[in-house]
Formats: structure tokens, sequence, C-alpha cells
């Protein structure tokens, strides 16, 4: 069973801490996504499992063996960067037979199970084509047909679909997760792209300054984000700051510094407690007529802008604050620079935290 | 387990790698750096005699005054190292141009158990100042030798006529010259040398990269191809053809033009000769990393070529220029070959001494001929090491701080200077100065063959020497790839960078040290630990200062060489030996090529490291100086053309398979 478990890991680069006390289990067959900013130690962690960098500190175990003195070549994962580093001077069927080739097995077991995996991803007609002569699907494919090819049961992605375009990305990311299931391979995969993490993953670990800071399946990621962080990392959101000053029948009330209230989500926070409360832009509504009930807040629409499927709106409500709301274009028409609106906010969907430890501007930054 | 498989496991366990790593640094240290810098020690070990020999000023010599006209005289001298003979009239003033003495008289230097000539009866000596060293002889150590001059002068007036008396009595004066002010002499010339050859190449050189790289034209294939010309001769060679092309040759006259007997002059023409290419190269290579975008956008804002190339472009130069400045000057610091071979075709006389001027490495090149001078050696040696040295980091400091005045613009002028005739005129400058400069000069060797008086070739030992410079050439390019390769990896993949990092300065380091200090300093070391055999010394000597050329080169392209590719064929299960073979090798194989051909031909061209190591080597650069030496020009040429066969196909071939490969 290739499970992966990781205790108690650390690694420090001089005075950097890239990875700091991480434990982690993969189970086997799963599809994992690391997801974080820049810096977070993504690629470091992939790193110090497939054997590239020693850690200072902890221990890493593969299959219910310990793996920290292993070299690369023996620990049975295949670790892909951008392009799945196909080697750019070897054809399709070089590629593919290059695990057996590296461990001397004779030729003709190679020649059986090269075949043999070519043909699992239809590539065998290709065999004599070089990574360059091969679409991204194909090359992809490859990849995969050379990992398996080598025994490895575990993949280490490293960002594979960042130097694709968008189009092909979006369609790419489907067959891969496609493929690592059907041939039943553990994958671990990196990526900074959320929406590529929430599309892909049966689960997500958010790393930030080499922690986790939480994991969970991209449902829970997005629904129940463990900080104000996560909650405007997977999807923006706009974001209150206040006291707690009360219980309302199913959640709970924020007082904001100059006197306006919100009705919030539920929390285990005492009353009087500081808070910060949060909702997602897609989820902030936006109304014609002018409204005066919970949540409701007069404002102006000062910026309209179009992105694409979404157009984002930056509001400035009449109490001084500033959100963003995210609408369909397809009904974006609906309203324009200058408007006069009412601005609501599902008390379900403002969801509760405590005030971050370095305040929440620092929170939010993404380095 | 395959045999092949179960190597490849031992070679490739952590311990093999170490220990591999391991000798590779140990081989660097000991057969390049330390041999290199080791001269320096000397100042440490031996500085009484660098004290004594060069900075004591010796006890004034007697000058010893002969009347040139009264007959046999016999003048002889017991004395130091360098006799100076001034010769002047009864004021005391120095006989100049434009008048001209006939000396017919011999200087020869009389021991045990040989007579050396120096100057021969009927020489036709120029007036001014000459050093002729007095040798040690290992059979004969005191300072004891004994000059002999005999006189009998006749003299010609400006316009060349004999005259049968002149006004008073001449005199010849024989002194001491002090080490000190031979030394302070030759480097002063070296400098300043270099630094008129570095400018004249960045001014011709900078039209000529912009047109390479700029522009579009028919030809622009071949004219690429041209400017490496000069690159395929060997120096020794490239200074005789030059020398033959421009200067006065006392010894065959008329052979070439005979504009020039100036030493000064003609050995600025011919550095630039080997220089200019690598100015070129430089700037063309940063040129062409420079996004013409700039200089799109630059133009499109209103600023007239000259403006966008001042303001725009010169700025970003600055790596490019810095790697020029630094490869011309260290080259024209460094050549020895070419610059003998030059001097000596000025020179009426058969004496390797009496050079009408002296530059560092050939000082060292003369002292270590004659034998003995070690402490002259040592600090000439230790001089140029440190001072370049020293320019490598100063030149790099004082381009990288400079600031163009880029503030102020001339947009008339500027406009003005960017159109019509000016730009081309530019251009028909620069091919007119590659053409009449570059080209003519290097290849008049050939004319010189086809259209000379033949004279009979050595053969035997020409192929006796040419046996000799390849078994060399071979054995320093085998040893360059089996450790230079290893050192390049280390140098890019290194885990610990602070080794790389020290790796990657101190590799550079014989690259700059001219090649004559660093063949002084270099035997020097080894003689340190009795080692004299003379072929392991050229040996080692052509290995340290080819050495960075592999090196550099693999550095070069395993830089362009994704690491992540090596990383994921380890996790596909190759052991790093696996991956070198596989993975690394076919991206570098044809850098490791290009390396080693420019290690075979640098070695097969070199002459000062080859001279400073053993007094008496027998390589072809060094057959041919020494042919050029006693005026046997026509064998020295075809001598000189074979070489230079040798040398292009070798070249030629290389493009072709580089070229190949990139296809």
């Amino acid at each position: 069973m290739p499970e992966i478990i990781i205790r108690n890991l650390k690694k420090v680069f001089g005075d950097l801490v890239a990875i700091d006390s991480l434990d982690l289990t993969v189970k086997d067959g799963e599809y994992l996504t690391i997801l974080g900013p820049t810096g977070a130690g993504k690629t470091t962690l992939l790193r110090l499992i497939a054997g590239l960098e020693k850690q200072t500190s902890g221990s890493i175990h593969i299959d219910g063996k310990c793996v920290d003195e292993l070299p690369p070549e023996d620990r049975m994962v295949t670790f892909l960067s951008q392009t799945y580093s196909l080697f750019p001077h070897m054809n399709a069927w070089q590629n593919t037979i290059f695990g057996p080739i590296a461990r001397g097995w004779d030729s003709e077991k190679v020649d059986i199970i090269g075949r043999e995996m070519l043909e699992m991803v239809h590539l065998y007609d290709r065999k004599d084509a070089l990574p360059h002569e091969l679409s991204g699907g194909m090359q992809q494919r490859n990849a995969l047909a050379r990992a398996l090819c080598a025994d490895a049961r575990i993949l280490l992605l490293d960002e594979p679909l960042r130097a694709l375009d968008a189009r092909l990305r979006l369609d790419l990311r489907h067959e891969l997760k496609k493929l690592v299931k059907d041939m039943g391979m553990t994958a671990i995969h990196v990526t900074h792209d959320q929406e590529e993490a929430l599309t892909i993953s049966d689960r997500i670990i958010m790393l930030r300054d080499g922690k986790i800071i939480q994991s969970g399946t991209p449902q829970e990621m997005f629904n129940k984000p463990a900080s104000p962080f996560i909650h405007h990392f997977i999807g923006e959101a706009n974001f209150m700051e206040g006291t707690l000053t009360g219980k309302t029948g199913t959640g709970s009330r924020l007082t904001g510094e100059s006197g306006r209230t919100y009705d919030i989500a539920a929390t285990n926070l005492e009353v009087g407690a500081k808070a910060v409360a949060g909702i997602k832009t897609e989820f902030t509504i936006m109304e014609k007529e002018a409204k005066d009930g919970v949540n409701d807040f007069p404002g102006t629409v000062e910026r309209k802008l179009f992105l694409g499927r979404f157009t984002d709106f930056e509001i400035a409500l009449d109490n001084g604050h500033v959100v963003h709301a995210r609408l369909p274009s397809s009904i974006a028409h609906k309203f324009d620079e200058g408007d006069k609106i009412n601005v609501h906010f599902d008390p379900e969907r403002l969801l509760v935290f405590p005030v971050p430890e370095k305040g929440l501007k620092a929170e939010l930054e993404m380095m | 387990m395959s045999l092949a498989k179960r190597i490849e496991s031992v070679l490739s366990r952590k311990g093999t790698v170490k220990a591999w790593y391991g000798i590779v640094i140990l081989f660097f240290l000991v057969m390049v750096i330390i041999p290199t810098l080791f001269v320096l020690s000397y100042a440490i070990t031996d500085w009484n005699n660098i004290q004594s020999d060069i900075f004591t000023t010796p006890p004034e010599p007697t000058p010893q005054l002969i009347i040139l006209e009264s007959g046999n005289t016999k003048l002889a001298f017991h004395t130091y190292d360098i006799i100076d003979i001034t010769i002047y009239n009864q004021l005391g003033v120095v006989i100049d141009s434009p008048g001209t003495v006939r000396l017919n008289y011999t200087v020869f230097e009389n021991t045990d158990d040989s007579v050396k000539t120096y100057f021969s009866k009927g020489d036709e000596l120029p007036s001014g100042n000459y050093n002729i060293p007095i040798l040690a002889n290992s059979t004969h150590n005191e300072i004891n030798h004994v000059g002999t001059v005999t006189q009998n002068v006749t003299m010609r007036d400006a316009s060349g006529n004999y005259l049968d008396s002149w006004e008073g009595p001449l005199y010849l004066r024989a002194g001491s010259a002090r080490p000190m002010d031979l030394i302070w002499d030759a480097m002063k010339v070296s400098f300043v040398i270099a630094t008129i050859v570095t400018i004249i190449d960045f001014i011709a050189g900078l039209p000529m990269a912009w047109l390479m790289v700029r522009k579009n034209f028919r030809g622009k294939k071949y004219l690429d191809t041209l400017i490496d010309m000069p690159l395929a001769i060997p120096t020794a060679a490239l200074g005789f053809s030059t020398a033959l092309f421009w200067a006065v040759t006392p010894k065959i006259p008329g052979a070439g033009l005979g504009l020039t007997s100036s030493p000064f002059i003609l050995i600025i023409l011919l550095h630039i000769v080997f220089s200019y290419p690598y100015m070129v190269r430089s700037l063309a290579a940063i040129l062409h990393e420079i996004d013409i975008n700039y200089e799109v956008a630059a133009q499109t804002l209103g600023a007239p070529p000259l403006t966008v190339a001042r303001t725009i472009t010169l700025p970003l130069f600055r790596a490019g220029l810095v790697t020029g400045i630094i490869l011309c000057f260290s080259r024209s610091l460094s050549e020895t070959g070419g610059t003998v071979a030059a001097l000596a075709m000025l020179t009426p006389w058969l004496s390797d001494m009496a050079y009408p001027m002296q530059t560092g490495p050939t000082l060292i090149g003369a002292w270590k001929h004659a034998g003995g001078f070690e402490p002259q050696l040592a600090f000439t040696a230790m001089l140029l090491v440190l001072i370049s040295l020293a320019l490598l980091v100063v030149v790099k400091i004082v381009i990288m701080k400079f600031k163009l005045p880029l503030r102020k613009v001339m947009p008339g002028p500027e406009r003005l200077l960017s159109k019509g005739a000016v730009p081309k005129l530019k251009d028909a400058l620069a091919m007119i100065f590659m053409v009449l400069v570059l080209l003519i000069p290097s290849f008049f060797i050939f004319s010189f063959v086809f259209t000379g008086e033949p004279a009979p070739v050595d053969w035997g030992t020409f192929w006796l020497s040419m046996g000799f410079s390849f078994l060399v050439a071979g054995v320093i390019t085998l040893l360059n790839i089996l450790f230079g390769v290893p050192l390049a990896i280390l140098i890019v993949r290194g885990k610990n960078k602070m080794l790389s990092n020290i790796l990657d300065v101190l590799v550079n380091m014989p690259l700059i040290v001219p090649t004559a200090a660093l063949g002084v300093s270099l035997g020097m070391f080894w003689n340190s630990m009795s080692i004299e055999m003379a072929l392991f010394l050229v040996i080692s000597a052509h290995l340290a200062f080819t050495f960075p050329l592999v090196v550099r080169n693999v550095a070069g392209a395993l830089e362009e060489l994704d690491p992540t590719y090596e990383e994921t064929a380890r996790t596909l299960g190759a052991k790093p030996m696996f991956v070198f073979k596989k993975i690394m090798y076919p991206s570098i194989k044809f850098s490791i090529l290009a390396g080693a051909i420019m290690a075979f031909t640098r070695s097969l061209g070199e002459t000062g490291a080859t001279l400073a190591v053993v007094k008496d080597a027998n390589t072809v650069p060094v057959y041919i100086v020494g042919l050029v030496k006693v005026g046997s020009y026509y064998p020295a040429a075809l001598a000189c053309i074979v070489l230079i066969a040798i040398t292009f196909i070798t070249m030629m071939v290389m493009r072709y398979i580089t070229r190949k490969a990139e296809r």
C-alpha cells in the first residue's frame, strides 16, 4: 500500500524555515493538492518526499518503510515538473522505458512492459515522436506511462499545468485526474491556482510559511475556511472587523467601529470578543431597490470591471466601507457605475474568525 | 545484473562520487591553482634574493671611456646582469636620430666553454640604449664574464651617406642597468600597449558587433567566419605575418610594406589582430541578449538612432564590455610568441636579447632563456600575476559604477549624425579596418611564401617539434575532459554553494594571469619538488592555462540545462552515473567538444608559457620563433602555413559538428 506518512518534518535553508514541524498522511490512491502562495514551501515538501532534498529533522515513511536514508532512485516515487520533464532528446518510446533501462531490467521484459504502457495511454503509434512533436495531452499521457513503467505508484507533480495555455489547462486537468485514478496511482499535486485545486482534488492541504493551516475536501475548504487568509485565497472575500455584541436566533451579531452592526454566522467566540467576519464576493448580493432590513446597506457602484464570465463591482457603502461583489456577466448589465443600490449580506455566509495575531491586513498578504 | 550496471552502481555510490569529486578538486588545486600562484610565495621565502638582485642599486659602474678612433681597444667589463651601452659624443650628448652609427665591432661573451656572440661585425646599430645581459654560466658562476668590444666605428649622416670623419671622438660607455629599471620599463610598455589595444578594439569593434547583430545583409555569414579567422592562427605565426606586412625588416628588406620600424606601433598592430575578435564576440553576445524592443520603443518615442544607441543600448551593455575589456587586456598582456617574433624581425642582429623594446612576457622569455635570473623572473611574474588579478577586480568595479552622461541629449547633432552618409561611413570604416588591420596582415605570410625566395627547410626538426606539440596538446585535452567536466558539474550542480562559488572564481584565474608568468610560477613550483622533466613541465603548464576553457564551456551549457530533468530521472530509478550518461551528457557533449578543441588549439599555438617553464622546449611555435630570430623567414613561413592549416582544419571540423548539432 503506497501510503505516505510524514512525521514532524522540518527543513531549514540557512535562516529560512521552509517546512516547519509538518505532519501529513496521504492515503493510498488519493489525489492530494498542496495549495498555497509563492514561498509557502510547497515545492520543498515535494522535493523532500522525492528525496531530492534532505530534511533537517523528522521522518518520511512510504509504504510502511522509512525512506529517510534512501536516494531518490530507490523511493518508488516520480517527480514531474512543469510540462512533465519529458527528456527532450528522447522519443516517446525511449522516455517510457527510461526507468526499466535505468534499473537494468532485461530487454525482453522492457519491451513488453513499455509496449503495454504506451498502448494503455494510446500512444504506441506515436512511439517515435519527440516530446515537442506531441500535443500537450499526449505529453501528459507519455509522462504518466513513463512513471508507471518505472514501477512508481506515487506521482509528485510540481505545477504540471503551469506552462500550458489557459484553454488547454482546463482540458488537461480533468484528463490528468482521470488517468491517475484509472492507473490506481497516488498523486500529490502542487499548485498556487485555487480553481485548479478545487476542481481536481480529493483533498486539499493549504500550506503557509511551511505549516499546514487547513486540510479538507474542496467543499470544506471553500465553505468552511479555517482563517480569513484561506477565506480570501480560495475565492475573494470582503471583511468586516468589530466586536461580538450578541446572539441572534441562529447566529451572532458583530458591531463595527463606527457602530454599524452585522448579523453573522454562528460562532464559539464569547460575546465581547474582537472578531473578523468575511463573506465571499460571489455571495455579496446587489439589489436595485433600497431596503432597510438586517444586513442591508445602501451604497454606490464606484467601478465595474469586466472579467469575462464574471464582472467585479466595487461598491462604496454609505457608511464608508468599500466592498466588492461578483456577478455572472450575463446579468451584470443591470448595474452601472454611479448606480445607487442596496447591498445585502446573507448572515449564514458571513463567516466569523477570531482577530488574527498580526492583524487582518498582515493576515491577508500573500507573502 | 549485468557488468555495466554493476560498474554503474559502484560508481554511483555516494562514497565513490564524493571520492571522485575530492580527487578532482585536489587535481585542480595541485595542478592548476597552486602552481599558478606559487610564485607569490617567493616573495616570502626568498625576499632576500629579490632585495639584493633587484632593489639594491649596484655600485656605480665604472664608465669605461674608450675613444673609438684609437685603434683596437678591448673593453672588458666585470659587472652585473645587464650592460648598458650608450654611445655618445664628447659633450656627453647621446647620439640620436637621424644619425646612425655603424659599429664594426663584435660583442661577445667569452666563457670557459663557449663564445656567445651578441653583435656581429657589420651590424647596423641604431643609436640609443642597448641592453646586453652577461649570462651566468653553470660552470662559471662568478660574475666574472668578460665581454670584448673591438672597435672601429663608421658613421652615417641623416641622408645615409657614410662619413669619413667626424668632429671629435665618440665614446662607448659600459655600465650596468638595474634590473628594476628593466622590469619597470617592460611593465609600462605592456600596460600602455594593452590599454591602447583595448581602446582601439572597442572603438573598432563596437560598430562591427552592431553590424553583426542588428543588421541583415548578404554575406553576413562569411563576415562572421572572417572575424574569427585570426583566432585560428597561432600567435607566433600572426606576429611573424603581421611584422612581415607592416615593418621595416632589416634581415630581409622589402618583404612587405616596410611602413614602420617602431616596435611600439608594430606590437600594437599585432595585438589588435588577435584581441579584436574577442571584443567583437563579447559585445555581439551581449547585444544579442538585449531586447530590441527597448530600442524600438525609444525610437517610436522620437529618439534618433544614435541617441537610442547611446542612452538605451550602451548602458545595458556593461556586462559585455567588462568581458570584452578583460579578455582583450589579458590577451595583450599575456602574449609572448608573436611579440617575440615581431620584435626579432625589427632587430638587425641575431641576438634574442637586444630587442629594441621588451614587454613583461618577452623579458621573462629572455631571462629564462639566458638561465639563472631566478629572482628577476620571480619578481616579474609576481607583478604580472598581481596586477592582472587586480585588473579583473578594478575593471569590474569601474565599469559597473561608471555613469554615462545620459541626461544630456543633443537632438540636433545626434539626428544629423544618424542620417545619410554618416552611418554608412561608420559601417564602411569598420569593414576597412577589419580587412586592412586584421585580415591582410594575418594572411600576408602566404603571399610571402608564394613570392619569396625558397630556402631549404629542415623538415626533420619541424615534424619532431610537431610531434611534441601534438603529444602535449593531446594529453592536456584528455586531462581537461577527465577533470574539467566533473569540476564544471561541481560548480553548477554542487550542493555546497560556498565551495561552488570559490571554485568558480578560482577557475577563471589562469585565464587572466599572463601565460609567461604562469609558466615561471609553475616551473618554480615543480622545481621546488625536484621535478624537472621537460615534457611533464610543458604539459602541466599547458594544462594550467587551458583548464578554464573546458570548465567554462561545460559550466555554461549546464547552467542552461534544467536540473529537473536530472531530478526526474533520479526519481524514475536512475543512479547518478546513469543520469550523467543519458541525460546530462547528450546535452553537454558539444560544449565538451568545443572546450576540448579550444584547449587543443590554444596549446598548439602557445609560446609564452612553454618558454617560461622550460628553457629549450621543442614545440612548433617555439621552433617558428627560433627560425624568425635567426632570419630564416622562408622555412618559418612554411612551418607557419602547415601549423595554420592543421589548426584551421581542426576548427572547421568543430564548426561543422556544432552546426550539425544545432539543427
